[in-house]
């Protein structure tokens, strides 16, 4: 074997932890539908080992193997010898990127297009133009652009909006009152282009919360999509990116669950040095989650949520994204808000924390399981008797409006930003006003 | 190898994507829960339907080829792994529940449906499968009957054998055939469903299983007791019996399992005590608070040094979960854990238990015992590290004479694992060379070519 695995060798003790229970076929969605072992984290976990042992070499079927993974967490959540497959994964991906190179329609968009804002939303923009070519998806939702596309299997996508966030949001917002904190706003790809309404509503809530908001026209994607693949060398130059813009924050907040957990997860996968850890470490150290911010760091006082009026009497269930119940452990704070809310009723759904099934571009290359795990999402929210789904990930929003239309049903999918904004409470404003 | 025209035949009948040569789908078809047992097949084969089976085992069997049978491959004897090459055939897609059928307590299943999958569906109607293998969650009813496995509950509720009213499977000729029926009583002929149950695959594959179904109990109790000296606890067990009351599971914890459940869990069980048992009472609710009430009473007057009743359902479970990361305890610890599955009759345990703690130490090796004392089944395991021949033999010494010390008390060598690979050297000289010659005829009439799960059990 001539490959050197620089990255899976970092995770060869992780490797080594699995005893070969097989407890994690109960909860892997992907292997729930395939039943088939090679998709599920043991059998990743001992074709791995065999390749640091020298006996399984990166070719086409490894590949397959480890690219069919949502990195959803679930089986790290339930391993009763707290195996870090996932870790594993990533890792072997970055070395058969490195060693043999990514398919060629993820390196396009990886190298190419993800990284450079710019580019990316002009690509966006222009293809947006030609959306009226392209056949009506159900309701609201269009079929996006080829370029999207041509990654793989077409399907419901909302709208690229008329507007990017970038247009309507100032670099800088104001605290309402004496500034507490400098947060950075990580918008995020989906956000950025899709949601930006959500966008403006989260910085209104932390200006609100007396934050100084910066919203640095510098920063790019997380990178999530592109090292969580395997290109960690693009990956590393778009968090390096990042860092950069948000220097001097006490914080980096986002209402995207995946950047939220791809922000957090710079150090696991991009430092080659000590030094490098160490930065990426401090920059990681500062990133929240919109939920957990607002109710663990400003421990905002509850009875200054106020209910949207649109929302008034609207029962609604929450979906849990993978990205941040089990990458980062949020779970309860989201709970929290919509208990708060007056005027609306919160119920839980059956299997609230399952995996949407989308998987980042999981959803693009295994589209037709990504659309049975999600069939299991809509089941559940069916039994709950929910109007609306809401959740704090974008990547699942698509993946839900996309899931519910598919089905016929008329339910919204809100993100948890859209459904509030902050009394005032009467204390000074700061001596600066809102623009 | 097999031939490509095998192949081809194949494909025909569980279409291309149901049969898989590459190395990789070989590979993760080559090992099951064991640390040591691995071996490749030549082709991995999953059928969807009764149908698949019989055409692939005619094909296999004209052939000569061997075939292994195999469901979540969670089972720790080396079962599933096929150890002669040819066809692992994987039964996972085969997982859809046919019926349940609450006026008969009875479901019909087929064999690649998931433990687990099955309790919930049924605790939807109130009812339950008693047999609990802590491999649950991955576990299929098709792997759970050819193993006979049991666990904690198997103390008051039996084990597979117990639950199994019929059986449809394939002869390795290619022939289905169905045993038994939905009726309790049956003694029609000989009872082959028995046979079945726990032929470790190497008889018929198993399709579709009649299963027996209780009640779910409306009450539960869970309690703990902590006792200063580790055989002290296992008499505790008989005494327990002996005073009239069967508790549906007491399992047994020694002080090294707990400070390591600790470990890895964080769930911050008493560590002050040599041993704990952990007992669950079910029943209608009168009952439950009988049978606890007589439990703690027994265990206070064998000298518990603290008795602890879980205060609700929730910490109930926690307890539970806790003991059931117990394996994940033992298997951590050590580079290489040889873990045993002897059992013993209950009123042996205490004497059992002294001889294992002195063989262990006289070899001067790390030993834990963790196991199902409410039926003598005790998991005693041994640290040591492959990789360190001079260590890993006396290990392997020290696991003989374990064995040897259970069956001089009247016990026997696996309680729950099933013989597979892991306890087959064992087996010539444990057992009545006439069981053995027994055994090998009657495989002979069921599989005249002797394809089904070759070189299992006995030694050839």
């Amino acid at each position: 074997m001539t490959e050197s695995l620089r990255n899976t060798r970092k995770f060869a003790s992780d490797v080594e932890q699995c005893m070969k229970c097989g407890f994690c076929s109960y909860f892997c969605p992907v292997y729930r539908e395939e039943k088939d072992e090679k998709g599920l984290a043991r059998g990743k976990n001992q074709l791995i080992r065999f390749l640091l042992k020298g006996e399984q070499a990166l070719t086409a079927g490894f590949y397959q193997a480890i690219d069919n993974c949502l990195l959803c967490k679930t089986c790290v959540q339930y391993c009763p010898a707290k195996t870090r497959i996932d870790h594993a994964i990533v890792a072997a991906r970055g070395d058969f990127a490195a060693e043999k190179g990514l398919p060629f329609s993820k390196s396009i968009v990886f190298r190419h297009i993800l990284p450079r804002r710019g580019l990316f939303g002009l690509a966006l923009r222009i293809a947006s133009w030609f959306q009226f070519l392209l056949p009506r998806g159900e309701g609201r939702f269009r079929h996006l652009p080829q370029f999207l596309t041509a990654l793989g299997a077409g399907r419901a996508v909302p709208e690229v909006a008329p507007r990017f966030l970038r247009q309507m949001l100032p670099e800088r917002n104001a605290p309402r009152g004496r500034p507490l904190y400098r947060v950075g706003f990580f918008s995020g790809c989906a956000t950025e282009y899709m949601f930006p309404e959500v966008g403006r509503m989260i910085v209104d809530v932390l200006t609100a919360l007396d934050c100084e908001v910066v919203f640095d026209r510098r920063q790019g994607c997380c990178g999530a999509p592109v090292f969580l693949s395997g290109d960690l060398e693009t990956g590393k130059k778009m968090a390096m990116r990042n860092i950069a813009a948000f220097d001097g924050c006490d914080y980096i907040v986002t209402g995207c669950a995946t950047c939220s957990s791809g922000l957090s997860e710079y150090p696991v996968y991009l430092a080659d040095t000590g030094e490098e850890k160490g930065r990426l470490e401090t920059f990681s150290a500062k990133v929240r989650d919109f939920n957990e911010f607002v109710i663990d760091v400003l421990q905002a006082d509850a009875g200054r949520f106020e209910l949207r009026p649109e929302f008034r009497g609207k029962t609604v269930t929450w979906h849990d994204p993978c990205h941040l119940l089990r990458h980062q452990q949020v779970a309860a704070q989201p709970r929290k808000i919509l208990n708060a809310l007056d005027g609306l009723r919160f119920v839980e759904m059956p299997d609230a924390d399952r995996c949407c099934g989308l998987g980042g571009s999981f959803s693009i290359t295994h589209y037709d399981v990504s659309k049975r795990i999600a069939d299991h999402k809509v089941a559940g929210f069916v039994v709950s008797g929910a109007d609306a789904v809401v959740t704090a990930c974008p990547g699942c929003m698509i993946q839900l409006r996309d899931a519910l239309s598919r089905h016929g049903k008329a339910a919204e999918v809100l993100h948890i930003g859209e459904l509030f904004r902050i009394r005032d409470d009467g204390s000074p404003r700061g001596d600066e006003t809102r623009a | 190898m097999v031939a490509q025209e095998i192949i081809r035949r194949l494909s025909g009948i569980v279409g291309k994507d149901n049969v898989r040569a590459s190395e990789e789908d070989r590979r993760v078809y080559s090992y099951d829960g064991t640390s040591t047992w691995m071996h490749m097949p030549d082709l991995v084969v999953f059928p969807t339907e009764t149908a698949h089976v019989e055409a692939v085992l005619k094909v296999a069997n004209e052939a000569k080829i061997p075939v292994t049978p195999r469901g979540g491959g969670t089972n720790v004897s080396g079962g599933s792994v096929p150890i002669r090459g040819g066809i692992a055939l994987v039964m996972t897609k085969m997982n859809r529940i046919l019926g349940i059928d609450p006026g008969n307590l009875s479901a019909t299943v087929q064999a690649g449906v998931v433990l687990m999958d099955l309790q919930k569906a049924l605790a939807a109607k109130n009812l339950f499968f008693p047999p609990d293998p802590q491999s649950f969650l991955g576990a299929t009813m098709g792997g759970i009957i050819s193993e006979n496995a049991g666990g904690p509950v198997c103390l008051k509720y039996g084990v597979t054998k117990q639950y199994i009213l019929g059986i449809k499977a394939v002869l390795p000729t290619g022939r289905t055939i169905q045993f038994g029926g939905i009726t309790l009583k049956n003694v029609v002929g000989y009872d082959l469903v028995s046979l079945l149950t726990g032929s470790e695959g190497t008889l018929a594959v198993i399709t579709e299983a009649v299963l027996r179904l209780m009640p779910m109990p409306p009450a539960r109790k869970t309690i703990i007791a902590l006792f200063d000296d580790l055989p002290r606890s296992g008499e505790t067990v008989s005494a327990i019996l002996d005073a009239g009351t069967v508790p549906a599971k007491i399992e047994l914890l020694d002080n090294w399992v707990v400070r390591n459940i600790n470990r890895i869990t964080g769930m911050g069980l008493p560590e002050e005590a040599a041993a704990m048992l952990m007992f669950e009472c079910d029943g209608a609710e009168e009952m439950v608070a009988h049978d606890s009430e007589k439990v703690i009473g027994v265990c206070r007057a064998m000298g518990a040094t603290g008795v602890i009743i879980a205060k609700d359902a929730q910490q109930a479970q926690a307890y539970w979960k806790a003991r059931s990361a117990g394996f994940a305890a033992v298997f951590s610890a050590a580079p290489t854990v040889l873990a045993e599955d002897v059992t013993v009759p209950r009123t042996r345990m205490a004497e059992f238990i002294r001889r294992v703690t002195d063989i262990c130490k006289r070899a001067d090796l790390e030993v834990t015992v963790i196991g199902h004392a409410g039926d003598g089944n005790l998991h005693p395991s041994v640290m040591t590290d492959q990789r360190d021949p001079a260590h890993f033999e006396r290990a392997k010494r020290a696991i003989d004479e374990i064995i040897e010390a259970a069956i001089e008390f009247g016990g026997v060598l696996s309680g729950e694992h099933g013989i597979g690979l892991e306890k087959q050297k064992f087996m010539r000289r444990t057992q009545d060379p006439t069981f053995i010659e027994i055994m090998k005829q009657i495989k002979r009439i069921f599989d005249p070519n002797g394809i089904l799960n070759p070189g299992k059990i006995w030694e050839d």
